[in-house]
């Protein structure tokens, strides 16, 4: 098995990681301390290094709790263990950019899409004030997340979330999204 | 009462809540994988601590490099219970403290203090 292909594509694509494979809390903190000391040791500004380090702890703790995929779930491992993509990189104008996929069950998706949609169409006091809102508003106490996540990396892009659904078959599809980082 | 003591690990803070020194602080990062379930003994610990003084004043240091959003939504629930105290009659300060080259915990910091009501909340910047 030859990874040229892959090798080459990443470079076209300015890829600086590409992780593809099972993703539990103990993986989300190697990946994210991995890329902050990366980024510092290639003297980025210390506000890129925190947004691409944010939005990267996001996007994999999302795969850890939402990822349909999983490959095991014993109390052996801390927590679960999910299947999942991410991938961190530069864009032609040097701003990074930081992506995510995984398998979601095709019942979530339309919620999912609904939610990235509505962001999608804030502006940045919008965005700030629904924030806040939700961060006040009376939450169920055991559930994982706030569901704070997506806004917060609202907040962190440059640009619109960009995101894509595909369906999969089996009740489930695949979700992707990529965050441009200011 | 005994003290409240965490050790930081990579995803979460050093606590330590010690009522003879009267010294309250929260220090590190912040995005454990279950937030719920690792701050609810110091939620806890609060609750009966919080019962058990009267007009003495408690003033908290917190310092966190980076929290994510369920450590927001949590440490939002923490302001808004020091405030139901301060409404209550506690004297309750909270120092946001963030090193001066870390704007985004400088913003964190303003967005809470804007949020808070009865407390007072110091935004204190420090250098090396």
């Amino acid at each position: 098995m030859s990874l040229f292909k892959y090798y080459d594509e990443m470079q076209r694509e300015g890829v600086i990681l590409y992780f593809n494979g099972p993703v539990s809390q103990p993986v989300v903190e190697s990946i994210a301390e991995l890329m902050r000391t990366k980024m510092r040791a290639e003297e980025a500004k210390m506000g890129s290094v925190q947004r691409v380090f944010a939005v990267l702890v996001e996007q994999m703790q999302n795969i850890v709790r939402y990822s349909s995929e999983r490959h095991m779930d014993s109390p052996k491992f801390q927590g679960e263990m999910a299947h999942g993509q991410v991938v961190v990189g530069r864009e032609e104008d040097g701003r990074f950019f930081v992506a995510c996929g995984n398998r979601i069950l095709a019942e979530d998706s339309g919620g999912l899409a609904e939610q990235i949609d509505l962001l999608q169409s804030m502006n940045r006091d919008e965005l700030k004030a629904y924030y806040k809102e939700r961060r006040k508003a009376p939450d169920c106490a055991t559930h994982k997340g706030a569901g704070l996540g997506f806004v917060e990396m609202a907040r962190k892009a440059a640009q619109p979330l960009a995101y894509d659904i595909v369906p999969m078959g089996g009740g489930t599809s695949f979700f992707s999204m990529k965050v441009v980082t200011q | 009462m005994t003290k409240y003591s965490v050790q930081a690990t990579t995803s979460s803070p050093y606590i330590n809540f010690d009522p003879d020194s009267k010294s309250f602080e929260i220090k590190g990062e912040s995005y454990p994988e279950n937030c719920w379930a690792f701050y609810s003994p110091m939620f806890d610990w609060l609750k009966s601590y919080f019962s058990s003084i009267n007009g003495s004043p408690v003033e908290i240091d917190m310092e966190i490099v980076y929290f994510n959003s369920s450590s927001s939504k949590t440490f939002m629930d923490f302001f808004e219970m020091l405030d139901d105290q301060a409404e209550l009659g506690k004297n309750i300060v909270v120092n946001w403290r963030y090193h001066e080259e870390n704007e985004s915990a400088m913003e964190c910091g303003e967005e809470f203090m804007e949020d808070v009501e009865r407390i007072k909340f110091n935004l204190v910047e420090f250098t090396d």
